[in-house]
């Protein structure tokens, strides 16, 4: 539980920055940090399946 | 005009104010954006950079230095990483200067979370390059 909150936090705080810096209007911003938010997380849940099934 | 010319005509013609804003941008998270009254975005940006780099010593996180007393390879590889931490500018500099957070006992470094402490240093400096970025280009009239 622990690991997936520090994962939270991290795709939180990148989607925070990345989405602040990018797009030009206030709600592409948010839809954009959004996505980002999503991707992190996503990403990760299918790295952490596929190295789950990996023994080394 | 070539795209890299007119880029390179544009860097030219930034002000000094933009790199002054960057530089103020690098050396305190959230600085250069409050200096130019972006309450909202210096808020954000600051505010995950500083929570990014509490959050990591928090965790057992270190900092990296260049150490010449190591050999080879060992010494070039805390290079990249102290670049990351540097993107931090005063804290990372103040830790520097007060010797704190460079190195780790055998408890810190057995916490299950000692490595995403230092991930979340490492990343708190990148994330400072990219708010240092979007400062400057705001002082140079490229974005609103």
């Amino acid at each position: 539980m622990r690991h997936f909150l520090i994962m939270t936090a991290f795709a939180t705080l990148a989607a925070v920055v990345f989405g602040a810096v990018a797009k030009d209007s206030n709600h592409e911003r948010v839809v954009y940090a959004l996505k980002v938010f999503a991707e992190f997380m996503v990403i990760g849940l299918v790295l952490a399946w596929i190295l789950y099934f990996i023994p080394y | 005009m070539s795209k890299a010319n007119r880029e390179r005509t544009d860097v030219d013609k930034a002000p000094a104010r933009a790199w002054l804003m960057g530089t103020a941008a690098w050396l305190v998270p959230g600085l250069g954006h409050l200096l130019q009254g972006k309450w909202g975005r210096a808020l954000l940006l600051g505010g995950a950079v500083w929570f990014c780099f509490i959050f990591g010593f928090m965790m057992g996180g270190h900092l990296f230095k260049y150490d010449a007393s190591e050999q080879g390879v060992s010494a070039l590889l805390q290079i990249p990483p102290m670049v990351g931490n540097l993107g931090t500018g005063l804290l990372y500099i103040v830790c520097w200067l007060m010797g704190f957070g460079f190195s780790h006992d055998i408890q810190q470094a057995a916490l299950p979370t000692f490595e995403y402490g230092w991930t979340f240093l490492i990343v708190a400096g990148l994330l400072n390059y990219l708010s240092m970025l979007d400062a400057f280009d705001i002082a140079a009239g490229r974005k609103s």
